[in-house]
């Protein structure tokens, strides 16, 4: 390049700020501003994440399942419970603090958030509150979200009644012997007990509880009830899967009916699975954690299977098995690319499955119909436990 | 295992004294005073459980045969170790959810500095492949810090769901330590022999 070229091209140089400037319009200031969330759709969730490594930092995410995209995200402390309102209008997170972190004064707290703000419209102090590996049915909603069940065990068991529209607990129901909260309609819960019944709690129009015991239907030592059986409070209806693979459709109210299980084994062709009784037997079983999911109008069951001995229910699911829950037939299986300890489905006439990657904290969002991976959500979170949709 | 019919009442029984026990005191105790007995219960749980209960982990002596050792009949117990209290099948561990304190600074009866053991527990029962013995264990966590992952597991052998509280694995077993009830590991202490 010679001299003349050199100088050209510093002059052009020289230049290229004005130009630029003529091209671009200077970006102007900024205020900062605070999102709200887009309607909620039937493929809007929230997703719970236990954080077990640190639990006092546990979260529950907003999740846009058609894009895979976190919306928001709000503190769900310490073994912290989820229960979306069926209108996905607002969302509870019953959680435990401690003033000094690990320390102080122990806060057990009902938070109930607007779902479109995430803005916390209550926040309630609880007398107490069960601190256990969260499952989903530590806490529950009535079917009018007039009422919340907060199980609780202190070491004795319990269930807080909170009324939602004065934030405060009317009752504190003693349920010995008994634990976890099965709503039904808007004014009673079932909780599964030790002695294999099934205790049903009616608040009476004063709200004073009154219980009922089913008989007993199931032997916990032999063959127990997977506490995440899925269940529907509008209906009442519930679905109690025993960990051998037994399926006791119940209709829940003051005088609960179990129907005659049947076999999640045998509706798919295979014989049913001994229990405790014959242990070391390899078959399909049931397991994981939140290890079943209700799609309510198309009357389908999800579980997650994997094959093992009779003890290995926790062990996360291979394939998901949908079922017909009017013929006990099995409809579909569908192998996961990841083992996962969590099966959740949305509620609409296009569902989406969730499931979990344990090992990356992923999220995997799926077809329900077909099993195809639609979306992977990679590191969404830590401990993914389970998902509460629109509906349900 | 196959549970004999006498093993499955003497389950049965210690099921409805446990469960009777605790309605009684439920029903009639400030909460305060119900940790204070539950705290007593399982402290006397070493004597209590000496007795000849069979449970669903349990193994049964074979019939007849006086000498014979039970053989482990749970899915952990045919693979479990008794040399690494480190691994998550050391033989101890056959119900354990969640961080050994052996990996914490503790042991597999000590809690590690700055923590508190639980004075309650779940209950397991372990077949021990170096002696043919199978023992119960009190699962006892140490609480006050945040957890220690160092090396966490997930045994079930004879979990239950937490409506059989005493042997259910998820329930933080953090009642009445003096400490906040969070948790930061789990040992593994034996309480008694079983065959």
């Amino acid at each position: 390049m010679g001299l003349s070229s050199l100088l050209a091209g510093g002059i052009a140089l020289l230049a290229l700020p004005a130009f630029a400037g003529a091209a671009e319009p200077i970006l102007q200031t900024e205020q900062s501003d605070v999102a709200t969330l887009p309607a909620w759709g039937p493929h809007t969730i929230l997703v719970v994440d236990a954080v077990y490594t640190h639990n006092k930092d546990g979260r529950a995410y907003v999740v846009d399942a058609d894009k895979g995209k976190l919306l928001g995200m709000v503190q769900a402390a310490y073994n912290a419970n989820v229960a979306l309102a069926p209108d996905a209008s607002r969302f509870f997170v019953a959680e435990t603090t401690w003033a000094r972190g690990n320390r102080g004064e122990r806060n057990d707290l009902l938070v109930e958030y607007n779902a479109n703000t995430l803005g916390i419209t209550a926040d309630e102090k609880l007398p107490s509150r069960a601190l256990v590996t969260p499952k989903r049915n530590n806490l529950g909603l009535s079917a009018d979200v007039s009422r919340a069940y907060v199980y609780q065990m202190s070491p004795s068991n319990a269930v807080e009644v909170v009324d939602t529209k004065t934030h405060t607990v009317t009752q504190t129901v003693d349920i010995p012997g008994c634990a976890l909260v099965y709503p039904w309609g808007n004014d009673g819960f079932s909780s599964l007990c030790a002695d294999g019944t099934l205790a049903n709690v009616h608040l009476e129009a004063d709200g004073k509880p009154a219980m009922t015991h089913s008989p007993a239907f199931f032997e916990p030592d032999h063959d127990g009830i997977f506490e995440q059986s899925p269940s529907s409070s509008k209906d009442g209806k519930a679905y109690f899967i025993s960990y051998s693979g037994l399926v006791y459709e119940t209709q829940l109210g003051a005088q609960a009916v179990v129907s005659k299980p049947w076999s999640l084994q045998e509706g798919a062709g295979l014989k049913a699975a001994p229990a405790a009784d014959k242990p070391l037997e390899v078959t399909w079983r049931p397991g994981g954690w939140q290890m079943s999911a209700l799609h309510k109008s198309d009357h389908t069951l999800y579980v997650l299977m994997h094959r093992g001995t009779f003890w290995t229910h926790k062990e996360a699911g291979t394939e998901v098995w949908v079922y017909d829950t009017t013929t006990h037939k099995r409809l579909r299986r569908m192998p996961l690319t990841k083992a996962s300890t969590m099966v959740g489905v949305t509620q609409d006439a296009n569902p989406l499955m969730f499931t979990a990657d344990e090992g990356t904290g992923g999220f995997i969002i799926s077809d329900a119909r077909t099993g195809k991976v639609l979306r992977v959500m990679k590191a969404l979170g830590t401990s993914l436990i389970f998902t509460a949709a629109p509906g349900e | 295992m196959s549970l004999s019919d006498s093993g499955k009442k003497q389950a049965g029984l210690l099921d409805r004294l446990t469960e009777t026990t605790l309605r009684r005191i439920a029903g009639r105790s400030s909460r305060r005073s119900v940790l204070t007995r539950l705290g007593g219960a399982v402290a006397a749980v070493p004597a209590f459980m000496l007795l000849p209960v069979s449970r669903a982990g349990a193994t049964t002596k074979a019939a007849g045969a006086e000498a014979a050792k039970p053989k482990a009949k749970t899915p952990f117990g045919a693979k479990a170790q008794a040399k690494n209290d480190l691994a998550c099948d050391y033989w101890r561990y056959c119900a354990i959810d969640g961080n050994l304190c052996t990996s914490c600074g503790g042991g597999v009866h000590t809690c590690p500095p700055g923590t508190a053991p639980s004075p309650t527990s779940w209950i397991g029962s372990c077949y021990n492949p170096q002696d043919g013995n199978s023992y119960m264990i009190a699962y006892r966590d140490c609480c006050g810090q945040d957890s220690c992952n160092e090396v966490t597991c997930l045994n079930t052998d004879g979990d239950q769901p937490s409506y059989r509280p005493m042997a259910n694995n998820d329930i933080i077993w953090c009642f009445g330590t003096g400490t906040s009830e969070m948790y930061n590991c789990s040992t593994a202490a034996i309480v008694g022999k079983i065959s």
